[in-house]
């Protein structure tokens, strides 16, 4: 035996925090796992750290500093900031509620219907955030076809009522999903379990179903929070006089060019929406008590009692009225000369759109979403991997980075890409890359944008491949490696395949994402990149509504075809020659 | 599915298939190896400062309750787990700096690790496709792999169409076609049902004789230790507690733990009457003296107990209760087995457990007979109680 024992005279107890020790795990680390990692913190530094530094940096500056004084003591700026906490509060409650009761309807009560419920309930999540604003105020604003046409009203919902509303209908999607899916894995044998133990109905809604729930609906609440307050569209088109942080900012920045300023009102709207992330990670998502064993163990008995079953079905009808009619008059709005005014029949609008001055911005976006959505998409899945397979200090901190993209709101990210990536980057007086945002910025600012996209649809994908992941039996990738197989080689020839419906859906998420956002862009484009939203903003401000449908209209088609091109192409990609797949 | 598999055991018609490795190697040493989690000296260590040789082609079996750190061992042999110190090496090559997929060992996983989304074919290929052997050889070598583990006829199904049987039986083809030098097994069996671990690990065992890859198998199935092992490492809390033939190991256990732990187990009060020696002394146990194997730890000046296995005792009816034979008991309960009978005997020197196998229907004891009670020649094993 040749064992080079010598040079390891201590044996036993205490040798694990010897530096041999140490220097041994490093050893055995895969270099391709060392790599990837480095590129994935490489982008991700790029993509969420250095905007999130340079906007610190400059809301700490004198002129930065100056306006977070002002926070404290400008009652102008309490004002805005609890405009910001109320809105949050207000569509936070709101929206949970309806997206509970989508989601009770859909998964307990007995009706027909129900994959046309659950289209409707997801309509909103490829539709662009003007959509449901520019619509609600055609229908029921102070000349609204609704109001006032059918009632006569002259209504003002312009402010927090019309907020309340457009928020709710708009964001709701996320808390029904969430919802849906705790009542779906609802081990209905518990339900069994109260009941012989002898419990009558309500007393197991109460004591069983509901204590189950109360994660998914706080952190429904809390995701819905974050994503209101983070809003900038709605607030611009129905806000009215009512300020929130995002809105202040924007105008900070576009109307009295004052960028410090900016930073810090962003800076104050990033806080609440990073503890509330917070939380809602690491508190709401720990005491989440659903077993999840993979497949429930019984059929769930619905309800057909008409005490709960006919009031639940006229809220949901009724609210399932209202969203058809705000997406049907966006698509007719379209065809109108000036929609809820002046009805008349008109091509002119789709004309501007497809062929006219607005279709540059439709090619645009479109070719930037292409190129984000499978860097997101394959970002998310090596990011899922490495945190839940390969990294184990490192693993929290990559994850919560990655996140960050949905925690942060869009606008201060905007900011934050507008005060980094305006000039070029200099480290230690070196450029390291020219200017990325902005109009003289290569490739007319292009780059920054698909950054941007990236980090905002980052975090589905990265979700998606967690949660595949974790059900993915460690042995299989052990196996893999034991074949002589590095870990690269591992992730591609078997965890890629596993988590291919994943993938599907991080690619899905990541497209309409990049297609729907505006927040961040907003403060990105440039006159040789035009984006459909921030286009849409312009039709929209300048009271063009009918070229604001076509474009909302012809941004959703898009989002679809490509997502139906997306399932055709991974499903004959990844199913070629495999009919064995579980 | 099952009668299928129980159909067609690995036959003799592959018997002439040439597959054994080139040459004779394979011998695993480990040394002073130690796997700590945590690096506080207040963790708790998973495998204590381990020393174990392992020749060329034996079959070793590691073997204790949960948690006593054989499968961290097997783990750090597979270059799954880092060791905190010590040295795994495979015919005097270190392992510990070289990557699991770099190492010249094949892992068969309890819960088989085959890649769903590929066929049989294709998952007994994957690790030969890695290693860019050509197109021929990696079909000849595969077809042999399937042909020694009788799964042909399956080569193109998936691997949830097979059952539990045939899904092992890949995994093990899928770490064969490797020509490991080491097989790694981590409670391959534990998945099957009783009558099919039967037959696997006779398969096995058939296999790893006739190839003559050194194996190391993870299992806390004492059964499965016995009958598939050359020699059985029995471990607790992390360290070895005996290395042995699986007859040594049952017939003279090292320890008290390993006495109780394999098979089961008499412990009789015993007092030293000579210094032992030559292996052997005179002891004073159940009712009289007697010759006794004895462990080396035994000590004129310490204490002892005298092993007896169940099917050791012996009974005799003796309704006078006259204690010339030894001691008397009393039947406390019987349990009739099929194959045999197990008594529970109350006597002086505590309660006696009593395997009787054969017995005819009218040499059956009831409860409350008087017994004799006595210990077949040279049965017993004297070992020290640990101070």
């Amino acid at each position: 035996m040749t064992i080079p024992l010598l040079d390891s005279p201590a044996t036993g107890r205490g040798r694990a925090s010897t530096p041999g020790g140490n220097a041994r795990k490093k050893r055995a680390q895969d270099p391709s796992v060392i790599i990837l990692t480095t590129i994935v913190c490489a982008i991700l530094l790029m993509i969420i750290g250095f905007p999130l530094f340079g906007l610190l940096s400059s809301a700490f500056a004198p002129k930065g500093l100056e306006v977070l004084g002002r926070m404290v003591t400008d009652p102008v700026n309490h004002r805005i900031l609890g405009n910001t906490l109320l809105l949050g509060l207000v569509v936070g409650v709101t929206g949970t509620l309806v997206g509970f009761l989508f989601a009770y309807a859909q998964v307990k009560v007995k009706f027909r219907g129900k994959r046309a419920l659950h289209l409707l309930a997801m309509i909103p999540i490829v539709a662009p955030p003007f959509a449901v604003a520019t619509a609600v105020i055609t229908l029921f604003g102070r000349n609204g076809a609704v109001t006032n046409g059918i009632f006569g009203w002259q209504a003002d919902i312009y402010g927090l009522p019309g907020l309340t509303i457009v928020l709710s209908l708009s964001f709701f999607p996320v808390a029904y999903m969430n919802i849906r899916g705790m009542l779906e894995s609802l081990d209905p044998s518990l339900d069994e379990a109260a009941a012989g133990l002898g419990a009558g109905k309500l007393r197991v809604f109460f004591t069983v179903t509901i204590p189950m729930l109360v994660p998914g609906l706080a952190g429904s609440f809390l995701l819905l929070f974050v994503e209101s307050i983070a809003d900038l569209a709605n607030p611009l088109v129905v806000g009215g006089d009512y300020t929130v942080l995002a809105s202040r900012a924007y105008l900070a920045v576009t109307g009295e060019f004052n960028m410090q300023a900016g930073a810090a009102y962003s800076l104050t709207l990033m806080l609440p929406a990073l503890c509330v992330f917070l939380v809602q990670r690491y508190w709401v998502s720990r005491k989440s008590v659903v077993s999840v064993t993979g497949k429930p163990a019984g059929t769930t008995e619905l309800v057909s009692a008409p005490i709960i079953r006919v009031p639940i079905l006229i809220l949901v009808g009724f609210l399932a009225a209202l969203i058809v009619s705000i997406y049907a008059t966006v698509l007719a709005g379209g065809f109108m000369k000036v929609p809820g005014v002046n009805n008349t029949f008109t091509l002119a609008h789709y004309q501007f759109v497809l062929n006219g001055l607005g279709s540059k911005a439709m090619v645009d976006t479109t070719i930037l979403a292409l190129i984000a959505a499978p860097i997101a998409g394959i970002m998310g899945m090596l990011i899922g991997w490495l945190v839940v397979r390969k990294l184990k200090r490192a693993s929290g901190l990559i994850d919560f980075v990655g996140m960050l993209g949905l925690a942060v709101p869009g606008t201060v990210l905007g900011i934050g890409y507008l005060i980094t990536y305006n000039t070029p980057v200099n480290i230690f007086g070196l450029q390291v890359f020219p200017a990325l945002a902005g109009g003289s910025a290569i490739l007319a600012g292009a780059v920054a944008i698909v950054m941007v996209y990236v980090a905002r649809s980052l975090p589905s994908g990265q979700r998606a491949a967690v949660s595949a992941l974790q059900q993915i039996h460690p042995a299989i990738e052990e196996a893999s490696t034991s074949l002589g197989a590095d870990s690269a080689t591992t992730f591609r020839k078997v965890t890629l395949p596993l988590i291919q419906s994943a993938l599907l859906t991080g690619l899905t998420f990541a497209f309409a994402r990049s297609m729907t956002t505006l927040s961040p862009i907003i403060f990105l484009t440039t006159p040789g990149i035009k984006i459909m939203t921030s286009q849409i903003l312009a039709e929209v401000d300048s009271g063009r509504f009918g070229n604001a449908f076509a474009y909302c209209t012809v941004l959703i088609g898009i989002v679809l075809i490509v997502i139906l091109i997306l399932n055709i192409i991974i499903r004959k990609v990844v199913f070629r020659g495999q009919s064995h797949r579980r | 599915m099952d009668n299928l598999t129980a159909a067609e055991p690995i036959t003799d018609t592959s018997e002439a298939i040439e597959f054994s490795p080139a040459e004779e190697s394979g011998q695993v040493t480990l040394s002073a190896l130690t796997k700590r989690y945590g690096t506080r000296d207040a963790d708790p260590i998973a495998v204590d400062n381990i020393d174990l040789h392992i020749k060329a082609g034996e079959f070793v079996t590691l073997l204790g309750p949960s948690g006593c750190g054989k499968t961290s061992t097997l783990r750090m042999i597979a270059g799954f787990e880092t060791p905190s110190s010590g040295h795994v090496a495979v015919d005097g090559v270190d392992m510990v700096s070289v990557a699991p997929n770099k190492r010249p060992m094949s892992m068969v996983f309890q819960s088989y690790a085959l890649f769903p989304h590929l066929s049989v074919r294709q998952n007994v290929a994957y690790g030969l496709k890695l290693k860019k052997t050509s197109e021929k050889r990696l079909k000849e070598e595969v077809d042999t792999a399937l042909t020694i583990m009788n799964l042909i006829p399956y080569a193109d199904r998936a691997p949830h169409q097979l059952s539990g049987g045939q899904q092992q039986r890949v995994a093990l083809a899928r770490a064969l076609v490797m020509r490991p030098k080491v097989l790694l097994f981590d409670e391959p069996l534990s998945n099957l049902d009783a009558k099919l671990r039967v037959q696997m690990r006779n398969e096995i065992r058939r296999l790893q004789k006739r190839l003559g890859i050194t194996s190391i198998f993870v299992t806390h199935d004492q059964d499965e230790a016995m009958t598939l092992s050359d020699r059985i490492v029995v471990m607790n809390q992390g360290k070895i507690e005996q290395i042995d033939t699986p007859e040594r190991v049952y017939r003279r256990p090292s320890s008290i733990f390993v006495a109780d732990f394999i098979g089961r187990a008499n412990f009789l009060d015993a007092t030293l009457l000579t210094d032992p020696e030559g292996h052997r002394a005179r002891v004073f146990a159940l009712g009289r003296e007697r010759d006794v194997e004895t462990h080396d730890d035994v000590t004129l000046d310490g204490e002892a107990l005298l092993m007896v296995r169940p099917e050791s005792v012996l009974l005799t009816l003796n309704p006078e209760a006259d204690s010339v034979h030894g001691e008397v008991g009393r039947v406390l309960s019987v349990i009739f087995h099929g194959e045999s009978v197990e008594y529970e005997v109350e006597t002086d020197s505590g309660s006696i457990v009593a395997l009787v196998s054969d017995a005819a229907a009218s040499e059956i004891f009831e409860v409350m007979d008087t017994v004799s009670v006595g210990i077949k020649a040279d049965r017993g094993w004297l070992l020290p109680v640990a101070p």
